[in-house]
Order: C-alpha cells, then sequence, then structure tokens
C-alpha cells in the first residue's frame, strides 16, 4: 500500500481521535490538511491555508456545518466555500473564495484522505479494531518498504499502516486484533512504545554506520 | 489570597486557572518578570529565596510551588479536585505533581529560550520535552482504553491542572503538539470545563459560542 | 544578504532595551549579520570583525542600521510630551517575517477571534469604512478615521466603547498605533511595535508605549501588552509562507484590510522586501 498516486488512499487519523465539531492538522506525505469533522458527523478534509491570510485552518474552530479561520472567523463549508466573512457580516463571499478539498472516507475506524477521487473504497482491514496513533522520528523506508506490516506485539496481532509525512517523520496508525479486550489493547499501547524506541534507534544506529 | 503574578508565567496560570476553576478569589499582585526581573528583587526574594514565580500568600502561609498551591486550593474550596480516597489515586496524583516539574524544566525552558530569548540549549530541552510528551501521550491513551478523560479518576483532578498549561504551550518552545491526538483531546476536555480561563497562547474555545444568527447570510 | 535588500539595510532597526543591557552586551543579529550592542556612553554596536555601526539610543530602544540611512530615526512628538508614561514592554521572539508581524499590528478585524473580549468580540466583528494614504512628504502608510467596538479597550478600561484608531508605518518594520485615550478625552495613546529582523523568517519584537494613565501600575501596563502580543505570537507561527507574500494573488483582501494593501504596495514600490515573497510558490 505505498503511496504511488494522488489517487491512492493515504490513512491519516483515527476516527475516535476526531470527535464532532473539530478540526486537526492531518499529517500527508505532501503535506498538512484541515481535517474536520462537522457537529453532524460529517468529515471534510480542505487545504490548511486560510485564502484570506495564509493561517492554517487546522488552528481554527467548528461550529455546526462549518470550520472557521481562528484568525479572522473566516467560515467555511463541508465544500471549502467561503461562507462567512465576520468583518463584513452582510457580504455574501464570492464563489472564489475557496480553500480546495479533497476525497475523505471513513472506514472501520480509520479516516482516510486522496488527493484525487480513488476508484475503490480504502481498505476495510477486516478483523482488527483501531488503537492508536503515534509518531516515529525516523524515516519511513526504514521500517517498511510497503506501509503495511504484520507484528505480533504482547502476543496480541497487530497490523500497522505506515505514512511517511516529511524528512524523519513517520506515522504509525496501530491497529489490533479485533477480539482484544482492553488489557491486551493497554499491553499493546505499551509494547508500540518499546517498538518505536527500537525503530528510532535502529534509525540513529544506520545514520552512524 | 494574595498571588504574586505574571501574566505569561504557566505555573502562575495554573493558579489563576484552579481558582476560577473552583470559584475562589484571588487577589492579584503582578510582578514585572520581564523585562524588569523584578522576582529576582530583594522584596521578593524575602518572601521566596528562589526568586520564582508565582508566590501564593494566605496569612501566615507563604507558598512558593506551585503543586502545593494546587492542593491548598483544593483543600479550601473543592476536595473532590483531589481524587478520591483509593491509594492507588492519591499516588497517581503525587506522581503526576511531581512529573510537572519535569515539564516546567523542559517545556518551560524551550519555551524561555525560544520565546523569550532567555540562555538555553534549545535542542536538548525540545529532545527532553519531546520524552515528556510521549509519556503523557501513553498514559492518556491508556486512560482513553478503559472510557477514562483525565489523569486520575473519573473527573478532573489537580493533576490535570499541574500539567496542562506548559503541555498546551509547547509550540511556544517549538514543539509541536500534532504528533498527540490523546493529549489534543484531553486538553480540549479540560478547556471545556465551566469556568475555565486562557492565558496568552491559549485560545478561547470559539465553538463553545454558536455563531452569532442575526448576521448569517441567507445563502450560500 | 545580496544587494537587492539595500533599500531595508539603510534602514534603522531597534536591537535592545537601553535600560536592559547586560554589562556584558548582548549578542544577538540583525539580518542574519551577527553584532554585540555594548553599554557605556555612547551605547556602541559592533559586528564581529569590529566595525562599529551608527547608533541613536531613542524611545527606550538602541536603534542601529548595517548600512547609511539617508534619513533619521523617524519622530514621535508625543514620546516627548510631559506627563506621559513611557512603557517598555521588553522582548519576543516570532518565528515570522518582520514584516507579517507589522502587518497583523495594522490589522484590527482579528480582534474578537484572537483578543476575545479584551480588545474585540462577537457579534460586533464588522469594520466600518476608514481612511488610507501613503503620505508623499512623509514618505508613511497613514490609516485615519479607524473605530471599532472593544469591550476593554485598554487597562484602564472598564467595560465596552467604540475606540478610534490611527495606524502610522514610517519604516518598513516599525509601525505606531495612536487610539482613544480613556483617561484624557482629546489626547491618543500612542501603542507601537519597534521589530528587529534576525532573519527574514525570524524576528524580535519590542513593543513600547507612550500613554495617558496615572492610574493603572506600570507592571499591570507592561502586561496588558504582553498579553496582546503574545495571543498574536502563535498566529503569526502559523502563516503559510512565512514570508509576506507581495503577489497580489496570493492572499485575498478585502475592504477592511486597506491598510495592509497599502502597506504591501508601499513595500514594493520602496523595495523593502526583506522578509517579503516576491513570486507565488
Amino acid at each position: 500500500m505505498p503511496v504511488e498516486t494522488l489517487r491512492d488512499w493515504i490513512p491519516v487519523a483515527l476516527s475516535a481521535d476526531l470527535p464532532p465539531a473539530t478540526v486537526i492538522p492531518a499529517h500527508t506525505p505532501s503535506g498538512i490538511l484541515a481535517l474536520w469533522r462537522s457537529a453532524s458527523g460529517k468529515l471534510t478534509a480542505l487545504a490548511d491555508r486560510c485564502p484570506h491570510r495564509g493561517m492554517r485552518l487546522s488552528y481554527g474552530f467548528v461550529r455546526g456545518e462549518a470550520l472557521s479561520c481562528i484568525y479572522h472567523g473566516w467560515s467555511y463549508g463541508l465544500t471549502g466555500q467561503c461562507q462567512r466573512i465576520p468583518v463584513h457580516p452582510e457580504l455574501i463571499p464570492p464563489a472564489a473564495i475557496k480553500a480546495a478539498s479533497y476525497a475523505v472516507e471513513e472506514r472501520n475506524g480509520v479516516i482516510w484522505i486522496a488527493f484525487e477521487q480513488p476508484e475503490t473504497p480504502p481498505p476495510a482491514l477486516e478483523g482488527f479494531k483501531p488503537l492508536r496513533s503515534i509518531t516515529l522520528n525516523t524515516d519511513a523506508e526504514r521500517i517498511t518498504a510497503t506501509g503495511e506490516m504484520r507484528v505480533l506485539l504482547a502476543g496480541i496481532d497487530v497490523l500497522l499502516l505506515i505514512v511517511g509525512i516529511g524528512v524523519g517523520e513517520t506515522l504509525a496508525h496501530v491497529m489490533v486484533d479485533a477480539a482484544a479486550s482492553d488489557v491486551d489493547c493497554i499491553a499493546v499501547s505499551r509494547a508500540v512504545e518499546g517498538w518505536r524506541r527500537e525503530c528510532e534507534q535502529l534509525g540513529l544506529e544506520e545514520l552512524a554506520s | 489570597m494574595i498571588l504574586y503574578d505574571y501574566i505569561l508565567s504557566p505555573d502562575a496560570y495554573k493558579i489563576r486557572l484552579m481558582a476560577a476553576l473552583v470559584g475562589v478569589k484571588l487577589e492579584l499582585r503582578a510582578v514585572d518578570v520581564h523585562p524588569g526581573r523584578e522576582h529576582e528583587s530583594e522584596a521578593l526574594r524575602a518572601l521566596n529565596p528562589a526568586g520564582s514565580i508565582p508566590i501564593l500568600i494566605d496569612g501566615d502561609l507563604i507558598l512558593t510551588e506551585s503543586a502545593a498551591m494546587l492542593v491548598c486550593l483544593a483543600r479550601l474550596a473543592a476536595p473532590a479536585w483531589l481524587g478520591g480516597n483509593d491509594v492507588a489515586d492519591a499516588a497517581r496524583i503525587q506522581q503526576w505533581l511531581a512529573f510537572s516539574l519535569r515539564l516546567t524544566d523542559h517545556l518551560g525552558g524551550a519555551r524561555a529560550t525560544e520565546m523569550l530569548v532567555e540562555p538555553g540549549d534549545l535542542p536538548a530541552l525540545q529532545a527532553a520535552g519531546t520524552i515528556d510528551l510521549r509519556e503523557l501521550e501513553a498514559a492518556l491513551t491508556e486512560r482513553r482504553i478503559i472510557g477514562q478523560t483525565f489523569l486520575v479518576a473519573d473527573r478532573p483532578t489537580i493533576a490535570d491542572i499541574a500539567c496542562f498549561p506548559y503541555v498546551a504551550l509547547a509550540p511556544d518552545g517549538g514543539l509541536s503538539l500534532d504528533p498527540y491526538p490523546s493529549i489534543r483531546l484531553w486538553m480540549r476536555a479540560i478547556r471545556m470545563l465551566p469556568g475555565f480561563i486562557e492565558m496568552p497562547g491559549i485560545h478561547r474555545l470559539h465553538e463553545l459560542k454558536p455563531e452569532p444568527v442575526s448576521q448569517l447570510p441567507e445563502t450560500v | 544578504m545580496t544587494m537587492a535588500h539595500q533599500p531595508m539595510i539603510d534602514q534603522w532597526y531597534p536591537v535592545a532595551l537601553a535600560s536592559q543591557l547586560p554589562p556584558e552586551g548582548r549578542a544577538t543579529q540583525l539580518m542574519g549579520m551577527p553584532i554585540t550592542v555594548l553599554p557605556g556612553t555612547p551605547v556602541r554596536v559592533v559586528t564581529n570583525d569590529g566595525r562599529d555601526l551608527h547608533v541613536i539610543v531613542r524611545y527606550g530602544h538602541v536603534w542601529t542600521s548595517l548600512g547609511k540611512p539617508s534619513k533619521e530615526l523617524f519622530d514621535i512628538p508625543e514620546a516627548d510630551q510631559p506627563g506621559r508614561r513611557l512603557v517598555e514592554v521588553g522582548v519576543v521572539r516570532v518565528r515570522c517575517s518582520p514584516l507579517r508581524a507589522v502587518e497583523n499590528f495594522l490589522d484590527i478585524a482579528h480582534f474578537p477571534f484572537v483578543h476575545t473580549d479584551i480588545l474585540g468580540a462577537e457579534p460586533h466583528t464588522e469594520v466600518g469604512k476608514y481612511d488610507v494614504e501613503i503620505r508623499d512628504e512623509e514618505d508613511e502608510v497613514w490609516a485615519t478615521k479607524v473605530q471599532f467596538y472593544q469591550p476593554q479597550a485598554a487597562k484602564s478600561a472598564s467595560g465596552g466603547i467604540t475606540t478610534d484608531y490611527m495606524y502610522r508605518v514610517p519604516a518598513p518594520t516599525s509601525t505606531v498605533l495612536y487610539k482613544t485615550c480613556p483617561a484624557r478625552p482629546g489626547e491618543w495613546d500612542v501603542i507601537t511595535l519597534f521589530v528587529q529582523p534576525l532573519t527574514e523568517e525570524l524576528c524580535d519584537v519590542w513593543p513600547w508605549m507612550a500613554l495617558f494613565d496615572d492610574e493603572t501600575a506600570l507592571t499591570d501596563l507592561i502586561h496588558f501588552q504582553q498579553m496582546i502580543f503574545l495571543q498574536d505570537r502563535s498566529i503569526l507561527e502559523n502563516q503559510i509562507p512565512r514570508l509576506l507574500p507581495l503577489d497580489p494573488g496570493r492572499e485575498i483582501p478585502t475592504r477592511a484590510d486597506l491598510t495592509s494593501v497599502a502597506y504591501r504596495r508601499w513595500l514594493k514600490r520602496h523595495q523593502f522586501t526583506y522578509g517579503a515573497q516576491l513570486v507565488a510558490q
């Protein structure tokens, strides 16, 4: 599942980390998006830059079905179209004021985005449930060539979705066996910390050699 | 109660925040820490030889450690913030109060260096701060697995207030909070508490207030 | 640094608070050039290779230039007016273009969202028409007749008032704000932002004020201004790009942004482009 084309789905976050009426910065190999969920639960991925003054929209706030920029309160709807400019309350914003929006889908507790609409839905990852997302200070290629790996952590079956999000920066979404109990999940969460230290140490040693 | 205060001090903010949350009125005395370095003056050293801010004075009681001040405010006004009687919980609260000193050293050190142009080894402070943030993220993730939101017990305690400010202000020291989804949700839960107040660098949660209806355009 | 930046090299910049110089001096940089500000009479500013730079001590700060300033430091006549309190606010470092720091200071529309319940509050978000000009004689950008509703306009203000403002840009990284003086109607309080460009994407910001206010403790005045600027800092560090875009297609101004439009035009006219992005990337 390495990201090869703009039509590929990229896992960016776990559903549980984005409750209704919140926004987060979603890191991808091609930069950051403002990923937000409306009060009614609809997901939107927008370019992380307010067209007005360049402020990152992921620092903004969600009211109802719109994302507002924290700087001047310009708000954007589910298509990225600017809906409201508080400094000119009577003005209906021109259609040209728009933040670019991208394909986004949620499946089995994982949120995926794509820069162009893919032909198929993102993978279901049946048999697994989402546990947590972590960031590693190492290159994704040092961990896996395919973007996906199966490992046994704390004796539990674990699927890792690996995304390089920058030089020396990698995002890993940790999925565990769907049958894992809370106790198992905590054990895996702890083991993941060790796995991260190992990966980062390995990266440092490779750099040194 | 008198608080010797500095608007930009996350430790002083802990006390203002706690007092606001539990409804205690503080008499604030602003100290010119930057640029005046008034906290190092003889008058203030007489109260606190360490020359640090905040200082809390309640009659004969002079406190110079923010963790002790949080205990004091909770005992006086809202004992539920000290957690329950459970031994493990009581110990966990002490654990997080001690942990919060690491945050002051590392995240606070990075912030003072990066933002207020004070001397410091920024990369070393940031590296140590990252280890702290990862530890907190891991702990909060475990809490979420068992359906909990806060660090200890099933409600906010002084442990949360002790850790919140330096974490929320980590970006001031050049440390992004993007890698920590559980910390993000925990901070949001704290910011949504009734009576919550901000400090510079921590913005208002505008989403808690409805859009001013009268100004909505008719169509889009 | 290229010759292209000569117009900005020849300007004055703040590099220290005169009252706060440590005995060993303040080691800092100006437009990428390491310099040291040395206390004494007179105060000196030297480069690492021992060159003495021009120095002026004014408005509480030490000012210097890497080049040959063609003009004296801009005048703020109010600074010498009897009865005003001169307030040194200190320094805050910001990871942004020095020009972005100035532009944010010229903007009022962000008050309700960034300085909530202090300088602005919803639903009072509208900015009415105001006047903007580039004054040829002084060669300064001016915005006048600016009005905005403020819940707490200054430390000495209790309750909301409609506040009047004038904005002035006398130098590429220095700006002066005149606003309603609650304590003395008819006079203007003066609040400035002096910006030291460390690099094109990093600056030290030195706010300074000259106020009529005999009531408020000096420390409270300092803290009020520190609070306001620190609320701006997290915005300034998260604008993309870090450099100020001078290409008109890159950002979308509205009528409320006319001061910023004039500032950008004035920067372009004088080739004050250190910290600017000329072509969209």
